[in-house]
């Protein structure tokens, strides 16, 4: 009988068991990678150019967060303070600190500080502050307890599926509107949560949009 | 050794610009890319970065980042916040300003959105008492221009780049001079700043020469106002008071011609369910078809050279009439001629007007020879129209010379410093001045201007001029109302204004902010009082400032001098010249908004071309190819599908000059007369440019501005390849249009719901489930065909507002225009002299829409609010969506339009990729910039429907959301309108505007027999046609008569339900039968 194969087909089986299986695992690999918190950069912490502390700031000196984030109960963008709030305390507080050199720097020179993004949503995605602090959805709920951060990171993977888990049930997240910048307010318990939930829920007639042109325009 | 390495740098200013985006050449593109390199690199650059400090750098830096895979994720990028707060800037929120644009008529008064201190929109100023708050085409395209990365830049002296400091000398230099041989050359415009500044001028320098030229002023209606009623006289109409109107070879309708404000009230005439109020009558005398001619009740076609026979004949009816000595002084003066027209139709529009009396107005166009609008004022005197309809109202305009003057004064010697303050009087001048060679005589000439055109390289110095965005100034509208003019933006290339040139003339220091603006504010208001003049900022004008009416009488014997001077030889071919509806005289030239905008009528884009009627194309042997297109295409099915729609190209020549020019038939043409648009054909002044269009004023002289009679033409054997978007988009006569006549009307409301298919189809059930439309708000639209007269202004204001892209010629040839809104315009009747309809088509969010049911990927889904959705992020671009679209209003991004030059699509991955900064500063930042592949299409303006809720739900609070209401917006296309005609709002609301037109018994709903429940619904035309015309039978029929009449494509509700589908329906599904 003639042989119908040549003799380098004998490798052949094995060659093609290493391919697939060298694909299959650059494919479950990318897979594993891009769809898990790690791409979305939960836990993302860039080194900021000027070492601010929301411990300090917020936990034991107590400011509220709309001292420096002043416009995020009015605007869809929650402002980063302009380097005038920072001097109109770090004039006299600390005024000579080497941690605040980029800050009197910007000052001095006009320049803007450029803080390093950390929270960011795709450009076809339009997310609005203002809508949801008013309506007693907290900071912390997507920003996780900044008051205790001493390096701002990225709490929450901010991804669509986790908005989407909020926007059909929000009652597992809203708030009394007195607690909405209240970082250590904890409902009791997950039922007291529910219960405080489905009332604001009813009472204010909270329904955020589930399609797609709520967020994408 | 320590090296450095530099990439090569690309050159700055390349003198002639191939596309849009050839933004790599723009310094602000290397910055763009060195943004993509870790932070702190390019610090290294310049301190000199060895091999050694570079790998240790990478090392470093790799060790950081831990696995090293952060190279994979996105790059980092950064908040930068303001140093210090600036007022009443809040990060993500627009601000609004009033300001105006200046225009030939006066101003199109504005309210700018500005965004974090970009202005990215224009908007009618609803406040204005000159205003109804909408604007025009062009005015909406004034973004794109202030932005535009062409625009100059640099001062040049004799076409090298020079500095402000030398410039300023120069000007110090002739303000200290005696101001012997001063000539200054501006344009038209009734800003009381600068006739201060030019009376202070004239006192400092008197022999100065100020001329004025503008190649569409309206000069000879200011000759006419003149020898009627004295000097600077301006008749205003108010057309809600006129039950009549004839429009005399003027296209009074549209904004681009006589300003925003000019034909408000017209409109509201126009409804025939007023009560008190009966429908006015258009009559329509006109040689091309204009958009005013379309909203005729009648239309006379006649030459432009015919036009004075028409108004003498209408004159001498009417004098004998009303007996009126005066309107037979003037007739009389102006000699007969032969005429082609009906005289039945002459003499039962003046029958109609003399039954009418002082309810009427007469109005002529702008350009039209002043011994006929001096004709035209007599019979409105005659007829007790002026002081009822027509306000005479005493301007403030001074003297000035022409630039034929100014010609001569060259001619003679007596000019040795000119400054031409905007427009381009080489290109646009008379062309027997020959201006561009006659400006080599003057010494010093200098040129301000917003880019480096004809008239800036034939002078020796040229100045970037500021955007009237970007610099103060004020304005008086057509009725004199004192207006602001407010910068909204430093000046992005160092522009210099007018005022500002005029100031440092006069010797004085230069302005600071609006202090020269200030100084007449206090004049006029006669208040020193800032709460005044912030009031002035914050309405846009000064309340009661308009001219003060006066009465005047008819000066019949001047009146009749003038008259007398009449040309009215009409023999031979006559070619007319148009403003454009892209370019206007030229100056858009560079807007790729407006070039891609299609023609109101012929839907031509980024050309011109001669038009011509049925009959004389077929005399002068130009073939009417257009027509035939999908003949040849099927033809070519196999081998290679031509898009091309080829015109012949002909030589028009007068004798002495020959230009050159593609022809395509225009429908409804005047015969022996032939019309070309203004302002195209430029050669190597502009990036967009460069070969396209032709160039007709080589032809336009002084005695013939409007048109040159005794032409020939000449068809030769090279084709041209047009891009029309007409075409392609036909409806295939189904009745999508519906007109009828009032007398039909009245007898039966409801006719246009029982067109075509609409009376005999069976209750529609669908095999879909609906979506659950559970929202409390409903959006919905209403588009009113009686009013809306296709204007394009909401075109352009969705193009800026969404940020549609631009796609170019090659592609509009291939039907990928994105626009989306467009306007499909309607030819009813026979070829020679048809009926024109518009109808403004957006996406009509269906309810059940057939887009969504084929779309694999659930891209395209309907909200709960009644929007269809489009996902951009989602679409895999399959475009099942637009092939079972039934209006065709879905767009795709065949390519990146917005990153790649438009001459580069084809390259792929080769081809230059970025956009301007300049460009994208223009961008409305609350909607997506789509990519390659995706499709697009009218969102109902989204951004701002959920900007609306959320402001409502923030108002809210912790308080239900249902107990406040909404806030009252309209969306872009709306906002633009002049005319109202497009209604927007929550159809859920029975209170709403829209509401109430959705139960108009003139609405109806396209493809009704599709049962997809569009949200957009169609109020009918209605004409009011005068049953003694001549032709008045075949007025209002584009649908057929309704009553089996000679038309054929009648179609009772009641007793047809056994006839054959009317032929218009032949093409849809018998759904009925």
């Amino acid at each position: 009988m003639a042989n119908f194969f040549p003799k380098w087909t004998n490798w052949l089986p094995l060659k093609l068991v290493i391919c697939v299986g060298a694909i299959v695992t650059v494919i479950v690999g990318g897979l594993t990678y891009y769809f898990t918190p790690k791409y979305t950069r939960v836990g993302y912490e860039p080194t900021q150019p000027v070492p601010f502390s929301h411990v300090i700031h917020v936990q034991q000196l107590g400011m509220d967060c709309r001292y420096c984030h002043s416009f995020v109960e009015v605007a869809s963008h929650s402002n980063v303070p302009t380097t005038q709030t920072c001097m109109s305390c770090h004039t006299q507080i600390k005024a000579d600190s080497p941690k605040l050199a980029a800050v009197r720097e910007s000052w001095k020179t006009g320049q803007p500080v450029n803080w390093v993004r950390i929270h960011k949503v795709p450009d076809y995605t339009y997310f609005n502050h203002a809508v949801h602090v008013n309506r007693g959805v907290s900071c912390y709920s997507c920003h996780g307890a900044i008051n205790e951060m001493k390096v701002v990171y990225q709490h929450e993977p901010q991804s669509m599926s986790w908005c989407l888990d909020c926007h059909r049930a929000p009652e597992n997240h809203l708030r009394p509107p007195s607690e909405v910048y209240n970082m250590a307010w904890k409902p009791a318990s997950a039922q007291a949560q529910h219960e405080i939930g489905m009332k604001f829920k009813e009472e204010w007639e909270v329904n955020p949009p589930v399609t797609c042109g709520g967020c994408h325009r | 050794m320590k090296r450095n390495f530099h990439h090569p740098k690309p050159e700055k200013n390349p003198r002639i610009w191939r596309s849009l985006r050839e933004l790599e050449n723009d310094p602000q593109f290397e910055k763009h890319l060195e943004q993509e390199f870790p932070r702190g690199a390019d610090l290294y650059q310049d301190s000199g970065l060895s091999k050694r400090d570079f790998i240790k750098l990478m090392g470093a830096s790799i060790a950081l980042a831990g696995v090293g895979l952060t190279g994979c994720r996105r790059p980092d990028s950064f908040i930068v916040p303001f140093t210090k707060g600036v007022e009443y800037t809040i990060p993500g929120k627009f601000l609004y300003y009033a300001t105006s644009m200046p225009a030939r008529y006066g101003a199109v008064p504005l309210i700018a959105t500005t965004s974090d201190g970009r202005p990215t929109k224009l908007e009618g100023n609803p406040l204005h008492p000159f205003s109804n708050g909408g604007t025009d085409s062009f005015a909406q395209a004034e973004i794109l221009n202030l932005y535009d990365p062409h625009r100059s830049k640099e001062i040049t002296e004799k076409g090298q780049a020079s500095d402000a400091a030398a410039f300023d000398a120069f000007v110090s230099s002739i303000a200290a001079g005696d101001g012997k041989g001063l000539a200054i050359l501006a344009e038209p415009q009734s800003s009381p700043t600068r006739n201060r500044l030019r009376a202070a001028l004239a006192t400092k320098f008197p022999d100065m020469l100020w001329a004025e030229y503008d190649p569409l002023a309206a000069t000879p209606a200011e000759e006419a106002a003149a020898a009627s009623f004295g000097p600077n006289v301006r008749l205003v109409p108010n057309f809600s008071r006129a039950d009549i109107v004839v429009a005399i070879d003027s296209d009074f309708l549209n904004p681009i011609e006589t300003g925003i404000g000019y034909a408000q009230g017209f409109a509201a005439r126009r409804n025939p369910d007023q009560k008190g109020a009966p429908m006015n009558r258009l009559y329509v005398v006109e040689n091309h078809y204009t958009v005013t001619g379309g909203m005729a009740d009648h239309r006379l076609r006649l030459k432009v050279s015919e036009m004075g026979e028409f108004a003498r004949q209408l004159g001498l009816a009417l004098a004998k009439a009303s007996g009126n000595a005066g309107l037979a002084a003037v007739a009389n003066a102006v000699p007969a001629s032969q005429a082609s027209f009906d005289s039945k139709w002459v003499e039962e529009c003046a029958a109609d007007l003399a039954k009418n009396g002082s309810r009427s107005i007469i109005v002529a166009g702008p350009l039209t020879p002043a011994p006929i609008q001096v004709l035209v004022n007599a019979i409105n005197s005659a007829l007790g129209n002026i002081g009822a309809t027509l306000t005479a109202l005493k301007t403030d305009a001074p003297a000035s010379a022409s630039i034929g003057d100014l010609a001569k004064a060259i001619e003679a010697g007596k000019v040795k410093s000119l400054f031409i303050l905007g427009g381009n009087p080489a290109h646009n001048a008379p062309a027997e001045l020959g201006f561009a060679k006659l400006l080599e005589k003057v010494s010093d000439t200098v040129h301000l201007g917003l880019f480096e055109d004809e008239t800036a390289k034939a002078c020796r110095w040229h100045v970037p001029a500021a955007h009237f965005l970007e610099a103060w100034g004020d304005v008086r509208t057509f009725d004199g109302t004192y207006t602001s003019v407010q910068p909204m933006i430093l000046p992005l290339w160092g522009g210099r204004s007018e005022l500002e040139i005029l100031n440092a003339l006069n010797g004085a220091p230069a302005p600071v902010g609006p202090a020269l603006v200030q100084a007449t504010f206090t004049q006029v208001a006669n208040t020193t009082d800032p709460a005044a003049w912030n009031a002035f900022l914050r309405d846009g004008f000064q309340p009661n400032s308009a001219f003060a009416p006066v009465q005047v009488t008819l000066n019949a014997d001047s009146a009749a001098a003038l008259a007398k001077t009449s040309v009215t030889k009409s023999d031979g071919l006559e070619l007319v010249f148009l403003q454009s509806s892209s370019v206007d005289d030229g100056r858009y030239a560079n807007n790729s908004w407006l070039l891609e905008t299609p023609d109101f009528v012929t839907k031509v884009t980024w050309d011109n071309a001669i038009l011509v009627s049925p009959a004389t194309a077929k005399k002068l042997g130009i073939k009417a190819n257009n027509f035939n297109v999908l003949g040849d295409i099927a033809e070519k099915m196999g081998n290679d599908v031509n898009y091309d729609l080829l015109a012949d190209i002909v030589e028009i020549s007068d004798g002495k000059t020959t230009i050159e020019a593609a022809a395509i038939v225009a429908p409804g043409h005047a015969d022996d007369s032939l019309s070309i648009a203004l302002g195209y054909g430029r050669k190597e002044v502009s990036a967009l440019m460069d070969g396209v269009g032709f160039d007709a004023y080589p032809l336009r002289r002084s005695n013939c501005m409007r048109t040159v009679g005794g032409v020939t033409c000449k068809v030769t054997d090279r084709d041209y390849p047009l891009a029309q978007t007409q075409e392609h988009k036909s409806m295939e006569g189904r009745d999508l249009v519906r007109e009828g006549t009032i007398e039909r009307y009245s007898k039966d409301n409801a006719f246009a719901q029982s067109m075509g298919m609409d009376s005999h189809i069976p209750p529609n059930i669908s095999l879909y489930t609906h979506p659950e439309l559970t929202s409390k708000e409903q959006w919905g639209m209403t588009v009113d065909l009686n009013t809306c007269t296709g204007c394009n202004a909401c075109v352009v204001a969705c193009q800026a507002e969404n940020n549609v892209p631009v796609v170019g010629k090659d592609q509009v040839r291939k039907n990928r225009d994105m626009a989306w809104i467009r306007l499909d315009r309607y030819f009813a009747g026979e070829a020679n002299d048809p009926e024109m309809l518009t109808q403004a088509v957006m996406c009509q969010h269906c309810e059940n829409a057939p887009c969504e049911t084929v779309c694999p990927v659930n891209a395209t889904v309907h909200s709960e609010d009644g929007l269809n959705l489009m996902a951009y992020n989602r679409c895999i671009g399959t475009r099942y969506c637009a092939n079972n679209c039934p209006w065709k209003v879905r767009r795709f991004n065949y390519f990146d339009y917005n990153q790649r030059p438009l001459d580069e699509l084809y390259w792929g991955p080769l081809a230059k990729k970025g956009m301007a900064d300049s460009l994208k500063m223009a961008k409305n930042p609350n909607v997506t910039v789509r990519m390659r592949g995706v499709m697009e299409k009218c969102t109902f303006c989204i951004q701002r429907i959920e900007e609306a809720k959320i402001s409502r739900l923030v108002e809210a609070g912790p308080t239900p959301a249902s107990e406040t209401p909404i806030a009252a917006f309209k969306v872009a296309c709306q906002q633009a309108c002049p005319n109202d005609s497009l209604i927007f709002g929550n159809i859920a609301d029975p209170k709403s505007a829209v509401s109430q037109s959705r139960k108009s018994q003139r609405a109806y709903e396209m493809f009704k027999y599709l049962n997809v429940t569009p949200r957009v619904l169609y109020l009918a035309r209605i004409r009011n046609p005068n049953p003694k015309m001549p032709g008045a039978d075949l007025v209002g029929m584009a649908n057929g008569s309704g009553h089996h009449g000679a038309h054929g494509e009648g179609h009772d509700a009641h007793d047809s339900h056994n006839a054959q589908p009317p032929h218009g329906d032949a093409h849809a599904a018998p759904a009925a039968h």
